[in-house]
């Protein structure tokens, strides 16, 4: 004997469960179906990180925010560089060319992206005054204090920030010119590689691997056997009905579970060092990261135990998995627009999510402001820039809106992601309970 | 619980013990229905010990009565109890049982090694003790040089014997094969009834079934006979031959010279007939089947006559069922 461990009724259950799971795994290996699975899945996941690989190294083309580098008067200085020093934008006569001494015009390129956001997200919730203007049109106009106070706090060009805890949302209120032409690329990518992650991690691997992966790897798990007729020799050794099943699970869990942990490691390192930023790797994604793997390590579980479930009680369970499928992919669009939608309380698809939501949440505490920043766009849209110039919401700020959502089940991060986890654990539970009763009661022809 | 991962060294016993006065099968008054058709009726029987034939035509119950003890199947009527135990409720007695189940299929991508490896396990074995107890399974049923090849390569025979090794493992008390001769070719056969006679000396109970007569005969005296999911006859087998010998037979014949044979037959008691259907065939009627085969040979020899070829239309399980339901014969 290897160890002095003792012998109790366990160990020789215990040495049933690693043979049934090692077999288990060892069929699924023997099987091409297996590979040309999991091999698609890969594909897939690897066409969306085309696109955002192609997203990362595109850049977005800088829009001029507030206007200010156009020439309005045709004087050869652009309005910013005009309204800076007080000159009239809509004089060609007048101009800092007449000055004495005499000023050289600035190049229009000085006028875009100049006033970036000089937020610190991070603290959103606790400072209400921020913001910094990078390019002197409101600081070193010629207006007055209070002219320069559009928002009214008291405090010239600065950013008020107002949360709303009752809507949960952020309402921004701008001086005039600050912050006013953000930097596209700079946001955009940030958005974009948010949004990436988080629809990756939500219908890439909870809905897309985590559904279709069971449907096709955990049906015929048992009922392959019973059709087959190799299930005589399991269920013809001292073994219950339910440890084969679960077992079998364990067998199944062995294959999918490393696969996921993989394609999330590998996820996580591209989308790591392509992502946005000054760091060589962006470390605290793999916060998300790991959130999406629990998520899509109990979703697939589960999703295991209720096809395998139904592959047990009849035997084309697959056209029973099939609505299911069907079921959670319009849990899962709900669950992305409507969080706290009570019926997301009786899918997978919805708490799995909501641990990535939550994980999102807690690497990125700054999300919805972010997000309300992409939206505000400097402020020009909502008509309290100087310039009346039209601008929209910042690229990538809408795939971000659309992918992220909020936490619905009206707790904090921590709490949502244990809650999610055990309602997770028991739904496994109960499709394992349910599955071996009708495994039991089944006759095996 | 920390799972029993290095599966090394010995495990011990399983806690299930068995009633010790209980039959090792027993059934009482079972049937099985599916729907309005009855695949067995009425079953009562009890076995310990002895290797045992259930014959039947296709279709009699045989494999549903095995399946009934293997808890595969749920009774629709009467008791099952395996070594005192309703198997449909509890799998612990599979600890002492070995099933042979009756369809082809197996798990082809194995090596018949790590089948039967495997399968010890489930039987609670470490990996090391399920290693031996295949290694000497497989030694049992004749299988050791070809172990370690996958089964999709191996004949039927082979298949089948792969098929009883893993159901010998762990030893059991009662080893119940369906139909283990079916397909086999003649050699695979022989090696099969050797190994089913071997346990049957070791004193375990054997159940086996099949179709064709002469093959159970040449492996046990004790047989059941199945029909229409009825139980007909239980006893020894040559007890209802015995019966069979009493009633009109048919033997035909194959030889050079009909005439000559039938001359000499004719001067035995047991022959009350002759036909000549050819001239080179003689159909024979007897009423003592068992008197006329002994005094054949003698006088076949002793004359020199050339007989090619000696059938008995009878002598088939269809024969002693028609005369055991007291059918056209």
């Amino acid at each position: 004997m290897a160890k002095d461990r003792g012998e109790t009724i366990w160990t020789a259950l215990d040495r049933k469960a690693t043979a049934i799971a090692e077999f288990t795994m060892r069929q699924y290996r023997t099987r091409i179906s297996t590979w040309v699975v999991l091999g698609v899945g890969f594909l897939s996941i690897s066409v969306v990180l085309l696109f955002y690989i192609d997203a990362m190294n595109t850049e977005i083309e800088a829009i001029d925010n507030d206007g200010d580098s156009f020439d309005s008067d045709g004087d050869g200085y652009v309005d910013g560089q005009e309204f800076k020093l007080g000159t009239d934008v809509y004089d060609e006569f007048s101009h800092p060319g007449l000055f004495n001494p005499p000023i050289q015009p600035e190049p229009a390129s000085m006028y875009i992206n100049e006033d970036d956001y000089d937020w610190d997200y991070s603290d959103a919730r606790s400072v209400a005054s921020t913001g910094y203007d990078d390019d002197g049109d409101c600081r070193e106009s010629q207006l007055l204090d209070s002219q320069k106070d559009t928002n009214n706090d008291g405090i010239p060009c600065n950013i008020r920030i107002v949360f709303n805890s009752l809507t949960g949302e952020y309402q921004i209120f701008a001086d005039a010119g600050v912050d006013e032409d953000p930097d596209e690329d700079r946001y955009g990518k940030e958005a974009q590689h948010r949004a990436f992650v988080l629809a990756i991690g939500k219908l890439g691997f909870v809905f897309l691997l985590s559904i279709f992966i069971p449907l096709f790897l955990a049906t015929g798990l048992i009922r392959d056997e019973m059709t087959s007729g190799t299930m005589h020799y399991m269920t013809a050794k001292p073994i219950a009905r339910g440890e084969i099943f679960l077992y079998r699970m364990l067998g199944y869990l062995g294959i999918v579970w490393p696969y996921m942990l993989i394609m999330c490691v590998l996820m996580a390192l591209i989308s790591g060092l392509l992502g946005p930023g000054d760091q060589f790797f962006r470390f605290a994604d793999l916060g998300v990261w790991f959130s999406v793997l629990i998520a899509a390590l109990l979703a697939t579980l589960v999703y295991g135990m209720l096809f395998s479930f139904l592959g047990v009680l009849w035997k084309y369970g697959i056209i029973l998995a099939l609505p299911i499928a069907a079921w959670e992919l319009g849990m899962a669009l709900l669950s992305m627009s409507v969080p706290e939608s009570t019926f997301l309380r009786m899918s997978i698809v919805g708490w799995s999510m909501s641990i990535i939501d939550s994980g999102a949440l807690l690497v990125w505490p700054d999300m919805d402001m972010f997000t309300q920043a992409g939206s505000w766009a400097g402020g020009s849209n909502e008509g309290n820039s100087f310039f009346s110039f039209e601008s929209e919401a910042l690229p990538g700020h809408g795939a971000l809106e659309w992918a992220q959502s909020d936490l619905g089940l009206g707790m904090g991060p921590y709490p949502t992601i244990i809650v999610s986890m055990m309602v997770l654990l028991a739904q496994a539970a109960f499709f394992w309970f349910i599955g071996q009763l009708v495994f039991k009661s089944k006759e095996i022809e | 619980m920390i799972p029993d991962v290095s599966q090394t060294g010995e495990a011990v016993e399983q806690q299930w013990v068995p009633q010790p006065k209980a039959p090792v099968v027993m059934l009482n008054n079972v049937g099985k229905t599916y729907g309005r058709y009855q695949a067995l009726g009425g079953v009562s029987l009890a076995l310990s010990g002895g290797v045992t034939g259930i014959l039947g035509l296709n279709g009699a119950g045989k494999s549903t009565l095995f399946k009934l003890l293997m808890g595969k199947l749920r009774a629709t009527q009467g008791e099952v109890r395996l070594f005192g135990t309703n198997p449909w409720k509890n799998p612990a007695p599979y600890a002492r049982v070995g099933y042979v189940p009756e369809n082809e299929s197996l798990h082809d991508w194995m090596t018949a090694f790590d089948f039967v490896t495997t399968f010890a396990r489930l039987h609670g074995l470490t990996r090391d003790e399920a290693k031996l107890e295949a290694e000497r399974v497989l030694e049992f049923v004749g299988l050791t040089d070809v172990m370690h090849k996958k089964i999709g390569r191996y004949s039927k025979g082979m298949r089948q014997r792969a098929k009883i090794a893993h159901a010998l493992v762990n030893d059991p008390d009662l080893i119940i094969l369906d139909e283990p001769l079916q397909g086999c070719d003649p050699l695979a056969r022989t090696t099969i009834m050797n190994v089913i006679r071997e346990l049957g000396r070791m004193g375990r109970t054997v159940l086996l079934s099949s179709h064709i007569l002469s093959e159970i005969e040449r492996i046990t005296e004790q047989i059941v006979i199945l029909h229409q999911g009825r139980l007909l006859a239980i006893g020894n087998v040559h007890a209802i031959r015995e019966q069979l010998d009493n009633i009109p037979h048919t033997i035909e014949l194959e030889c050079s010279d009909a005439k000559a044979l039938a001359r000499d037959v004719l001067s035995l008691d047991s022959v009350h007939g002759l036909q000549f259907p050819t001239t080179t065939k003689l159909r024979i009627f007897t009423h003592h089947l068992g008197e006329f085969h002994k005094h054949l040979p003698t006088i076949v020899v002793e004359n020199n006559h050339n007989v090619m070829n000696i059938n008995n239309p009878d002598d088939d399980l269809q024969t002693i069922l028609g005369y055991l339901t007291g059918g056209s014969r």
